[in-house]
């Protein structure tokens, strides 16, 4: 049923529209109205409790080359992989530094003082913007 | 409604397709190139907005994968269009601390209430689910910062689209009920929860959120065991977690071991400097604005999605299709969903599918036709049973929470 859903959401808009108006019989495999699974609960009732032991996966990026790339790698991936980072939108050097002295303050990253412009100069070379304009962070740390 | 009127058929192209390559490319892809793209990416319409859809996180399908360590997954939309429960495979993943156990043992697990109370107690899982009343409400779960990435300007942070957001039925006890076995004293003012899950370094202040006592006690707040009847998938809190209905989820601590109630107020990093709102109507301030007081996040807003028809759709004039999308009332029920064709110049109420409680998703649909060809904006407005309704603009602050503007999509008639 996973195969059909999927070519059906492949095609085009407008064949979809007509054929929809032939009644064709493209329904989905679920009613919205369903309890994926909810039903097979029964009030009260023990669950069968199972030890849990998983893997969670790695991160292989790192921070691309420039200079300041060694800070990043050394001391951001210390407690976060790059990803979230490199996600950003693109934020002023000022920006950057204010998440940079959050990591710091809040969080106790041990990235030293004097390293801070360093890395938000990189950080804006490979995520930023130069224009000014009010800025966006608010320091909060979430 | 009878559940026949909410019908089942796809209607556009996959949010995939209208980011990664346009309307005009539609019909230049081949299916299984097509396939290729959308099995690996999305693209979300904001800048530094392409996100890889992975499969490699237990317990869970394909995500779309913000950060790996420690993990931010979220929801492909397209799973919104199935059903008002998001399957637990697909529900959205917010970690903070990247110190998350990766092994729990149900037998050795305790639960433990202590701080200003007659008789510190520690449950295990068997005498929690034996000795207490079950209790089962349906909830949506919604990160403070969903739709962070739509913000303008742009706020820092997880940068998530519509996604960060799901519905599960919860099954477990009330926190009350948990909280009178201890014997709560005179004078708490506070419950504090913690999970199992620390920071890397000692000097991260380890994550704790706080909710005031008449709130913890009120009989809706409880510790779930299971989520859509099954137990709850690790990176979602396994074995317990917290359900602070109509509350964004940064009270629903994961993987939760500890309550401590409290004589005085919380004084912890997350509570206080974390997740706070500037106190105005929608949380909304102008970029800049200093003079404002803040508190923490608390009660959700209105919203409404269309789930089956994105920006580009194209629609054949003179025939009748069925929209559809879901809905929820944020702190309290929808009184009604609203649906515009015409940019909001005239709305009219959709119909709405099966009610599982006020804190739930709710489907709505309305039967579209548009007779003359052209461009169209479609929009979509929830409004709770408090009267709180989707704002026509969108709110700003600098953590990027709380946006719950009305939605919309532009198709074309044709």
């Amino acid at each position: 049923m996973n195969t059909s859903r999927h070519n059906i959401a492949l095609i085009s808009a407008v064949p979809i529209v007509l054929a929809i108006a032939l009644g064709t019989g493209l329904t989905w495999p679920h009613t919205a109205t369903s309890l994926p699974a909810a039903k097979e609960v029964v009030k009260g009732s023990v669950p069968k409790w199972v030890k849990v032991s998983v893997d969670l996966p790695a991160s292989q990026v790192s921070f691309p080359p420039g200079s300041g790339s060694v800070i990043a790698n050394a001391y951001c991936l210390i407690c976060h992989s790059a990803g979230m980072v490199l996600r950003q939108p693109p934020l002023t050097e000022d920006e950057w530094t204010a998440e940079i002295n959050k990591m710091r303050n809040s969080f106790g990253a041990p990235l030293p003082a004097d390293q801070v412009e360093a890395l938000a100069r990189y950080l804006r070379t490979i995520n930023g913007q130069s224009t000014k304009g009010p800025s966006a962070v608010d320091g909060q740390g979430s | 409604m009878p559940r026949s009127n909410l019908s089942r058929s796809p209607l556009s192209r996959r949010r995939f397709l209208a980011g990664v390559s346009g309307v005009g490319l539609t019909g230049l892809l081949g299916a299984s190139a097509w396939n290729a793209m959308a099995a690996t990416l999305v693209e979300f319409p904001f800048v530094n907005g392409r996100r890889d859809l992975v499969t490699n996180f237990p317990q869970k399908g394909a995500m779309l994968l913000q950060r790996t360590r420690p993990p931010l997954l979220e929801t492909p939309f397209e799973v919104f269009d199935h059903g008002v429960f998001t399957p637990n495979d697909r529900f959205y993943v917010r970690w903070h601390l990247a110190n998350i156990p990766t092994e729990v043992d149900p037998a050795t697990f305790r639960l433990n209430i202590r701080g200003h109370v007659g008789q510190p107690i520690q449950l295990t899982l068997n005498e929690l689910v034996r000795d207490f009343k079950p209790f089962e409400i349906a909830a949506v779960n919604q990160c403070s910062g969903n739709s962070r990435g739509f913000f303008s300007p742009r706020v820092p942070g997880g940068e998530w689209a519509n996604g960060a957001m799901g519905n599960a039925l919860w099954t477990g006890v009330r926190l009350k009920d948990v909280l009178d076995r201890a014997g709560v004293k005179a004078g708490a003012l506070q419950v504090r929860f913690n999970g199992l899950d620390t920071g890397v370094v000692p000097q991260t202040p380890d994550f704790m959120k706080s909710l005031d006592i008449d709130h913890a006690r009120d009989g809706e707040v409880m510790i779930a065991y299971a989520m859509n009847g099954a137990l709850l998938p690790l990176l979602n809190g396994f074995p317990l977690r917290l359900v602070v209905p109509g509350w964004y989820a940064t009270y629903w601590v994961k993987m939760l071991n500890d309550i401590e109630v409290l004589d005085k107020p919380d004084d912890n990093f997350w509570t206080t400097k974390a997740y706070l709102i500037p106190e105005t109507p929608f949380a909304n301030i102008v970029p800049g604005q200093k003079d404002v007081k803040m508190v923490p996040i608390n009660r959700m807003l209105p919203r409404s999605f269309f789930t089956n028809v994105q920006d580009g759709a194209v629609l054949k004039v003179g025939q009748t299709t069925i929209v559809r999308g879901i809905a929820f009332g944020g702190d309290t029920g929808l009184a009604k969903v609203l649906f515009s064709a015409d940019s909001g110049d005239s709305w009219q109420e959709a119909r709405l599918g099966s009610d599982h409680g006020k804190y739930s998703f709710r489907q709505w649909e309305v039967s579209l036709r548009l007779a003359s060809p052209g461009s169209r904006k479609l929009m979509i407005k929830a409004v709770n049973s408090a009267g709180s309704a989707q704002p026509d603009h969108a709110n700003w602050n600098g953590a990027g929470f709380m946006r719950n503007m009305i939605e919309s999509v532009s198709v074309q008639a044709a």
